[in-house]
């Protein structure tokens, strides 16, 4: 295949993907100075690479990547280079429109057939994902054929399989990224590196799909594990990590219980009483004072 | 019906049990916390996150087990890992997480003080070992690269000081928490003056002493009620896992000594009289007025087969370190005792008994051309027993070791028991379902409660059905084995410093998140 690049609002082929906003191949065969210049979109951009080795700077590092690897680059990230130098080879790319969430995750749009739930949580975990770089992961770039393929041979059906396709793209993207990180080896260590998205984003609703997801696991095996690690399970785990950051803060008497409540990732005040009250015994608003008066 | 409730505050998580007054267990329960490693040297856990599964856990199990069954709680006894240290401000409020054992920052205080007369005599003083694990460091380390912290803090306590605070409203301590901290005169049965002036803290700023069997206070009122238990609930300050992993395998008396072997592990006696050590190689802990538990502890225990087996194991399922570590040994039981003279040390994470060396590091030797895989996993194993053997084996230059017991995860793997068996050329008796921390806390509550008279008696009616008899040929061959490994554990230390510098040089500790515990 040649080089060729579709834009949405300009090319024929998008006239039905609106949330396909550029999808194409480079095809490089020199050094070119000030052609590679650092741009952040809205979208989610797919760099697959298939012949050359490139150094790019996404975001703020600077990545080596070799024919196979693919790069994700989320919403409003810059993709560049040193010098705006584009190296020798060639790559695939697609950038797809998607929603942002209030609460930051991102959601595909309703060209997707991912259930509500499931659109939520890959766009979630793509989103804290802070590894853009998928190391020997071709699928993407296979996916990438097949969409414009398809664009551009516009066979019976072609318009359900471009957005199969995307979901896949998404669906692979979110699985691979996972469990690169993940050997299936150290559940000590994910349950840990988990552990530790979860503080971070505490106030998230999270669901056992997303958790699962996260460390590249599927409900069922994951539920099972936590189990047997922690004795809890995955909700419960949470729970207990929601508690201990409540009574932390309920320490510090400047913070009203409505945000501690909401801080802490319970949906209210009112769902935030009656956990805490049948943990402990303690409304949390009792515990405060009774804390206090200890002073 | 009366029954007893055991709470253990462990490494990576608690531990509840409840016993009937025979020592029968009627449920138990365990809930994960985790360690955070912040930096490389750092171990820390979140005391709220431990006192909330602490509360899960004991809730759940009155639930399940002990209300529907209408048992009355007799008392509920608490144990715990030791060496930890948390500051807490003038309000009881923690002033950032929990110091864990493992915590290695005050390597420096603990090289400087290990190497002078002071250290000498506060080892003798205290039993503590002159090591960052020991609380005495951690507040010297504090007092000198984290003021604020050390001038905010009302108090220095262990994070079982703490969870019994959250319970009762006291801050108590009792001798054998007390007594690993360094700060305790394991003589005179107080706090040791020169060791609090070289922390830099007074008395006030530690938790009141208190004997084993002492009841820490009353329920808090709205524990109680959410618990569902009566006032008179008797909450005992307890003592720690390593004491009563002791006591709970009936170590108590002459000739008896203990392996425990967890992720790290340990070789104990128990008896009257402290060990002495010119070398300062042994601890010797209180756990009561006129009774020790001492020994060596060692670094690399089952956590070392664990590196082994996520590094070189089959995972057929992902995550099932289990059925990967059991198919290891089944292909290491393929090759002869000894493993044809391939030798390992297992110091992968520094050494603390016999060698006390931070900077050793691991080896194979002995490797030829006809050692296969099965050679290296049946090696790794053996290395890490003969580091308990070493132990052991200095141990037995002041006592008489006529009797093992072992225990904990690995320990009890019958495989692992009966090589202890072998090496130390002793029978070997455990007991493959139980947990002797718990039970040595449920014998310290019954022998308060009356049932035993003393803690003799009550160490006198443990029974460790299963024997395991050494094998004179096997022994022959570790035994000549064990020659060269004792020469190299001692013999490499140059090259040991001088690899763990370059690797401190070339940025592998800086990155890596393994070197914890050294």
């Amino acid at each position: 295949m040649n080089q060729f690049v579709l834009q949405h609002g300009r090319s024929a082929e998008l006239r039905l993907f609106p949330h396909i906003m550029e999808v194409g191949i480079k095809k490089n065969g020199s050094i070119q100075l000030n052609t590679f210049l650092s741009t952040a979109t809205e979208g989610l951009r797919m760099y697959c690479i298939l012949e050359g080795r490139f150094e790019w700077r996404i975001g703020n590092q600077t990545y080596e990547l070799l024919p196979g690897d693919s790069a994700l680059i989320l919403p409003d990230v810059s993709l560049g280079s040193e010098n705006s130098v584009l190296d020798i080879g060639a790559f695939s790319w697609i950038h797809i429109a998607v929603q942002k969430q209030d609460s930051g995750g991102l959601q595909p749009g309703n060209w997707s057939g991912l259930a509500d739930t499931e659109g939520a949580a890959i766009g979630n975990i793509l989103s804290m994902s802070n590894r853009p770089v998928l190391t020997r992961f071709a699928d993407a770039g296979k996916i990438i054929k097949c969409i414009y393929t398809e664009l551009f041979g516009q066979e019976i059906g072609y318009q359900a399989r471009v957005n199969h396709q995307l979901d896949e793209l998404l669906i692979q993207v979110t699985r691979q990224m996972t469990r690169q990180h993940h050997s299936g080896r150290d559940f000590p260590k994910t349950f840990l590196h988990l552990e530790e998205i979860l503080r971070r984003n505490l106030a998230h609703q999270w669901t056992v799909e997303e958790m699962a997801a996260l460390v590249g696991l599927g409900t069922t095996l994951f539920n099972e594990r936590v189990k047997s690690y922690s004795g809890f399970s995955p909700i419960n785990y949470l729970i207990n990590i929601r508690i201990s950051e409540a009574i932390k803060l309920l320490k510090q008497p400047e913070i009203s219980v409505t945000d501690i409540a909401l801080d802490t990732g319970f949906y209210s005040s009112q769902h935030f009483s009656t956990t805490f009250r049948k943990l402990t015994g303690y409304k949390p608003s009792e515990f405060r004072k009774n804390h206090l008066r200890n002073q | 019906m009366q029954c007893i409730i055991t709470i253990e505050l462990g490494t990576n998580g608690v531990r509840v049990f409840a016993f009937d007054l025979d020592g029968r267990v009627i449920g138990s329960m365990k809930g994960h916390h985790p360690t955070f490693h912040t930096e490389p040297d750092y171990s820390e856990q979140d005391p709220e996150q431990i006192f909330i599964t602490t509360l899960y856990l004991l809730k759940n199990l009155l639930n399940e087990y002990i209300h529907p069954k209408k048992y009355k709680v007799a008392s509920i006894c608490f144990c715990a890992s030791m060496h930890s240290v948390l500051a807490v401000d003038k309000n009881g409020s923690p002033l950032g997480n929990a110091i864990t054992w493992a915590d290695n920052r005050a390597r420096k205080e603990a090289q400087e003080l290990r190497a002078s007369a002071l250290g000498k005599s506060l080892y003798t003083a205290t039993g503590t070992p002159i090591h960052p694990m020991s609380p005495l460091l951690k507040i010297t380390w504090m007092r000198h690269h984290d003021q604020e912290r050390f001038n905010l803090a009302a108090k220095f306590l262990s994070i079982k000081s703490y969870i019994i605070h959250q319970f009762t409203g006291e801050y108590k301590v009792d001798y054998s928490i007390a007594s690993a901290t360094g700060l305790m005169n394991i003589h005179a049965i107080g706090w040791e003056e020169d060791a609090l002036k070289y922390a830099g803290i007074t008395p006030d700023r530690l938790p009141d002493l208190a004997p084993i069997f002492t009841p820490a206070g009353r329920l808090k009122k709205a524990y109680q009620q959410s618990l569902n238990l009566p006032a008179d609930t008797k909450i005992l300050v307890g003592s720690s896992d390593g004491c009563m992993a002791t006591l709970g395998d009936g170590v108590l008396g002459e000739g008896k000594a203990t392996i425990t072997i967890e992720d790290s592990g340990a070789v104990r006696v128990m008896g009257p009289r402290v060990l002495k050590d010119e070398q300062m190689r042994f601890f010797n802990y209180l756990l009561t007025e006129n009774c020790y538990v001492s020994g060596g502890p060692t670094n690399n225990g089952g956590n070392i087969f664990e590196w082994f087996t996520r590094q070189f194991g089959d995972f057929a399922n992902p995550y099932d370190i289990e059925s990967s570590m059991q198919l290891l040994i089944e292909e290491a039981a393929k090759v002869p005792a000894g493993s044809d003279g391939l030798l390992f040390l297992p110091y992968l994470i520094g050494e603390r008994a016999p060698i006390w060396n931070a900077d050793a590091r691991g080896a194979y030797f002995g490797l030829n051309i006809k050692h296969e895989r099965q050679h290296f996993i049946r090696a790794t194993i053996e290395g890490i027993l003969y580091e308990m053997y070493s132990i052991g084996k200095i141990l037995g230059e002041q006592r008489n070791i006529k009797s093992l017991s072992v225990n904990g995860t690995f320990g009890v793997l019958p495989f692992w028991t009966q090589m202890m068996a072998d090496m130390f050329n002793r029978p070997v008796r455990t007991r493959q379902r139980s947990h002797s921390v718990s039970f040595g806390a449920f014998l310290l509550s019954a022998t308060e409660m009356g049932i035993y008279k003393t803690l003799d008696e009550a160490a006198g009616t443990v029974e460790l059905p299963d024997v395991f008899s050494p094998d004179k040929r096997h022994h022959a061959v570790y035994a000549d084995y064990f020659g060269v490994f004792e020469r190299l554990s001692t013999g490499l230390a140059s090259e040991f410093e001088a690899i763990s510098s370059l690797q401190r040089k070339h940025a592998g500790v800086q990155q890596g998140e393994s070197i914890q515990a050294l």
